[in-house]
């Protein structure tokens, strides 16, 4: 029996290559994420280990979250200690850099560092050894256009204006909040002026003879208990184990498209054994007739298959080898900071993607190979294979309703419930059933579908395209499997669509009501000057100046921010939405406090709250909760003139503000830009740039995840060309026949193409239908009132790209068909 | 060789030729056929297994290359034509009937019978339809897929198929190979019936004698090459003509 198998496998080769096909690349991206992985853990390790054999003995403070520093005089204790050749400090604060603009670089202040000279990756020039001298990471230096010779400028912790001369670049290395503030070293002593640092973040210590354990123990002795000592290595293996981390997150994201893309590769598998035990009835038959138990027909099947998945899986490793050796190669190319090492397969990776080539393969084969078991061997004798008719069972019926009540309840129950994560995982759960109702009615659905996808092609192509769809509802079992792995990736991709359309019009929409503004006006550090406003008010180029204040405060024995906003703008130029209350007429005693807080703190419209301030306590009343959603407003806002007596003249947070009415833009930019030039950490900004960066983010979103469904894509078309290139093969004399009663060779690879497309279209339409309502569901799951968008063209694109790529799938079987001689097909029986 | 006929001819070969493969493996399947078929006229062809009877009916209908030689039907030289024009060829002017039925599973009976009129896009005459539908005897079965049908009836749908464009020629190949006796009888009937009835010009290829016995004229075939023939005959004269070839 084995060696029956095994030459009919052989007899077969190509007809299986498209099947493991799929397995290749369903494997392929597994092992290509590990591969990935498993380079930049590597790569990170080597980088951790080699920086941490540059010192003995690392000493940070005990709290390192809590933003702890080390004392002055635990440098003094390290360096008192026998053993130590050289102990240096490393310190770390704000110092925010002033660009080619003027205005501070970046969204967050560039750090000011100082590190030691043993450990700093000088590219260029030096490092800083005197007072007026820095140095600046080298991404930093070349996004400003600052080399080495010239005179940069930072902002203090005052935010007065210092010059230094620029002696050289340095790699920040892998630390992740270096390389994405920028920073500038400093000697210690000048980091520490312009910081305005009060201690140390870490001591590195080199030893003068003791191995680092021993010197590890008399440091500790040294420092005492409000420092953690460490030896360098321990150091590196900790931040690679903390970055390892890191990996394993992109590491499970990656893996979760890979599951998809394996879903896709089952069900063109379990299709594409079904089809050819269907083809091999006679063979199957025969081999009863000679004496072959059920059994026997069965393991035979399900050995196919196990080798057919050992064989692909082996080939998708060699490919996820290529692939995440390509991903590398891409990072490396486009100079991202991620370090890497040498590309190649764990024996993990070779374990994970063997098995699961072969599980996935052969329990996709074990229904076919249960249906081959049921060929009686009299089926031998006979002349011709059976059309398959297809019948509504109960069973099916039975389960497709199961399926659809109990998700359809779940995700009504989603929907209704509030907002949050609680719900929007209830809408997926409803999600899955619902798709397993499909799954099982796909036979029962594909008929009508495919009569209505089919409507526009039957009529426009005549007799191959009225063909083409009754071919496409002829065998609904094969055509619903067939089409369903392609609704997995429709789905998933229209899903995504609609999420993101709705979250970008969402967005928008409260912003444009919540905040009509042109402007936006933001301190860096510290705050805006009064001064500001008052000049913007002045000029008559624009209107609606619109100041938040804020400042922190115990409320109730809790720290939040308590602010204020310009009294004129409520209302007007700033609309804070209230779910419960209202903010007109906020007196002097009153408070409006945002939703999540008035959650927390369980207070709600009436109640009192006590806010502390310079030791005095002030009770306020809760006049209304506010909606947060993007708002600007503080978690507590007040009149403004109260917030003025109890805590003084505070500097803005942030000015909104509108050109005046048939001023142009360039005009108003020009006046806020002259308002501000004197204040180099206070940036503007405008809503139209920020709509813009929140689009480019979600369209990068997007587009990634597009990217990875692709492959479950391509692996659905994989299947569609395997269903037709099967039936092709099954439907040789039809083919023929049509031939010999005067169909054209082009009508004839016409007629495939078409019925290529039907079946994109049918796997289309589902996928959409089901990607908008679960992205609808998605969404009101989101937040409360949500602005639902429908992505038209992007879901008519999806429609369209399915149905070209149907045909597409269709181009080989269908140019078998055309080439086969009338007459040889005809023999053929 | 060639009968002197007063009637108009539908089919000629001269010279037909056909050989498969090459080299030491080839095989020559026609060696040289001249012959005639008349218009209007019902005519067999006869002949051991492997004489060629089968690769001739191809060629004849533009289904298969030939080696050398050339045919034509009508006016039309087939052995100079392109394959698009075979094919158009073969939907304007030329009818087929299968040993093996050869019906589209997913077509109705009526709609597998007037498909070749959809191919080619032509209007199909009513009366026609009609004429052929009685002739067949299959106004009962028209709604019913090619499964619903028994092999006599799906065969009578292949007849009515053949029929319905009104080619200039049928070729039939074993047409009843695949039925009993009574069905076969039946078939072979309507397609002399056709004949007498519609003018139509029917070549069939068959190894049956009581079926070749309904033709207005049997040739023979052995080696590829046409050796006799038979005017009106009868079961026992192809007999006869059978035993004289394998002599």
């Amino acid at each position: 029996m084995l060696r029956t198998t095994l030459a009919g496998l052989l007899a077969h080769r190509l007809r299986l290559l498209l099947t493991s096909l799929a397995i290749v690349l369903g494997v392929g991206f597994i092992a290509g994420t590990f591969v990935l992985t498993d380079t930049i853990d590597a790569g990170f390790s080597q980088s951790f280990a080699a920086d941490a054999d540059k010192v003995d003995v690392v000493v940070t403070p005990a709290d390192a979250e809590d933003d702890g520093t080390l004392p002055e005089r635990a440098l003094a204790a390290v360096r008192a200690v026998r053993g130590v050749r050289d102990a240096q400090p490393v310190l770390s604060g704000d110092a925010p850099l002033i660009g080619r603009d003027g205005k501070v670089v970046g969204d967050y202040p560039t750090a000011g560092v100082s590190i030691p000279a043993s450990r700093m990756k000088i590219t260029s020039g030096r490092a800083a050894s005197a007072a007026g001298e820095a140095v600046l990471d080298e991404n930093t230096a070349e996004a400003q256009g600052y080399a080495p010779g010239a005179t940069v400028a930072v902002l203090d912790k005052a935010g007065d204006r210092h010059e230094f001369r620029l002696v050289g670049t340095f790699d920040v290395g892998l630390d992740p909040d270096l390389a994405y503030r920028g920073a500038v070293a400093f000697t210690p002593e000048t980091a520490r002026l312009v910081t305005g640092a009060k201690g140390f973040t870490e001591i590195d210590v080199l030893s003068s003879g003791p191995a680092p354990e021993t010197l590890r123990t008399a440091v500790a002795a040294a420092v005492g208990s409000g420092a953690k000592v460490v030896t360098g290595r321990e150091r590196g293996d900790e931040l690679a184990r903390r970055n390892h981390v890191d990996t394993a997150f992109l590491r499970t994201g990656l893996l979760l498209f890979a599951a998809v893309a394996l879903l896709v590769a089952a069900l063109v598998i379990y299709n594409t054994f079904g089809i050819l035990v269907a083809q091999r009835t006679r063979e199957m038959a025969l081999l009863r007739c000679i004496g072959a138990t059920r059994r026997q027909v069965f393991g035979s099947i399900v050995l196919e298959s196990a080798v057919v998945g050992l064989l692909s899986s082996v080939l998708g490793l060699l490919t996820g080898l290529g692939l995440g050796a390509a991903a590398v190669a891409v990072l490396r190319a486009t100079g991202t900071d991620v370090p890497t090492g040498t590309v190649s397969l764990s024996p993990q990776t070779i374990a994970i993607g063997l098995c699961t080539g072969v599980v996935v393969t052969v329990a996709a084969a074990l229904l076919p190979a249960r249906q081959a078991t049921r060929v009686p061997p009299v089926a031998a004798l006979g002349t011709q294979t059976e059309e398959h008719t297809f019948r509504t069972g109960v069973v099916r019926v039975v389960f497709a309703t199961l399926f659809t009540v109990a998700g359809a309840g779940l995700t009504a129950a989603g929907v209704l419930q509030n907002p949050g994560q609680v719900a929007l995982l209830t809408v997926m759960a409803g999600g899955v059933l619902v798709f397993f109702a499909v799954l099982v009615l796909g036979p029962v659905i594909v008929r009508p579908l495919s009569g209505l996808a089919g409507w526009v092609p039957a009529r426009l192509f005549g007799v191959p395209g009225r063909l083409a769809v009754g071919n496409s509802r002829r065998n609904p079992r094969r055509a619903a499997t067939t089409t369903v792995a392609l609704t997995v990736g429709v789905t998933l991709m229209t899903f995504m669509s609609v999420l993101t359309a709705t979250v970008r019009s969402t967005v928008s929409d409260q912003l444009d009501r919540q905040f009509p503004a042109d402007y936006i006006l933001t301190a860096q550090t510290g705050g805006i000057p009064r001064s500001i406003a008052d000049t913007l008010r002045a000029s008559r180029d624009l209107s609606a100046v619109t100041e938040f204040r804020g400042k922190k405060a115990k409320v109730n024995g809790h720290d939040y921010e308590v602010g204020t906003v310009t009294r004129a703008a409520l209302g007007t130029s700033v609309k804070p939405e209230a779910s419960a209350g209202t903010l007109d007429g906020l007196g002097a005693g009153d408070v409006a406090v945002a939703d999540f807080v008035a959650q927390d703190l369980g207070v709600k419209v009436g109640d009192h709250v006590t806010v502390m301030s310079g030791g005095r306590s002030v009770p306020l009343t809760v006049v209304a909760v506010l909606k947060a959603g993007v708002s600007l407003l503080p978690p507590f806002t007040m009149a403004e003139q109260a917030f003025e007596q109890r805590f003084g003249r505070v500097d803005d947070a942030q000015i909104l503000l509108n050109a005046a009415p048939g001023v142009p833009a360039e005009r108003a930019r020009a006046v806020v830009d002259d308002a501000t030039a004197a204040y180099p950490a206070v940036k503007v900004g405008s809503t139209t740039e920020i709509r813009g960066q929140f689009d480019e983010a979600i369209d990068t979103v997007l587009m990634v995840v597009t990217g990875l469904l692709a492959l479950a894509i391509v692996i659905s078309l994989l299947g569609i060309a395997n269903t037709l290139s099967l039936s092709v093969h099954e439907r040789t004399r039809e083919s023929a026949l049509l031939r010999a009663l005067g169909l054209t060779r082009p009508q004839l690879r016409g007629m495939l193409s078409v019925e290529a497309l039907v079946l994109g279209l049918v796997g289309a339409i589902v996928g959409v239908v089901l990607g908008v309502l679960y992205g609808w569901a998605a969404t009101a799951t989101l937040t409360k009132d949500v602005s639902f968008r429908l992505p038209v063209t992007q879901i008519l694109v999806f429609i369209a790209a399915s149905g070209l790529a149907g045909v597409l799938a269709a181009v080989l079987p269908a140019r078998r068909a055309a080439r086969a001689s009338v007459v040889g097909a005809l023999a053929a029986s | 060789m060639s009968t002197t006929t007063q009637t108009r001819t539908a089919v000629v070969a001269r010279g037909l030729t056909k050989v498969y493969g090459a080299g030491d493996a080839a095989v020559h399947a026609l060696r040289g056929v001249d012959v005639d078929f008349a218009a209007e006229a019902f005519t067999a062809i006869m002949g051991p297994s492997g004489s060629g009877k089968s690769t001739l009916m191809h060629c004849l209908a533009g289904l298969d290359t030939v080696t050398d030689g050339r045919v034509g039907i009508g006016d039309a030289e087939l052995t100079r034509l392109n394959d698009k024009q075979l094919t158009l060829l073969r939907r304007e002017r030329v009818g087929f009937i299968f040993q093996a039925f050869n019906l589209l599973p997913t077509l109705t009976a009526e709609q597998n019978i007037r498909l070749p009129l959809e191919i080619a896009g032509r209007q199909a005459d009513q009366a026609l339809f009609d004429r052929v539908i009685e002739t067949v005897g299959l106004r009962d079965r028209l709604g019913h897929r090619p499964s619903e049908l028994s092999g006599g009836q799906q065969q009578r749908v292949a007849v009515a198929r053949a029929l319905i464009s009104k080619p200039q020629v049928i070729f039939a190949d074993e047409p009843t190979g695949n039925l009993d006796s009574r069905s076969g009888a039946e078939v072979l009937a309507f397609l002399r019936r056709s004949v007498r009835e519609l003018g139509q010009t029917i070549v069939m290829v068959t190894h049956d004698p009581v079926a070749a016995a309904y033709a207005d004229r049997v040739i023979f075939l052995r080696d590829g090459l046409l050796v006799s023939e038979l005017e009106r005959p009868t079961p026992q004269t192809v007999l006869d003509a059978l035993m004289a070839l394998e002599a």
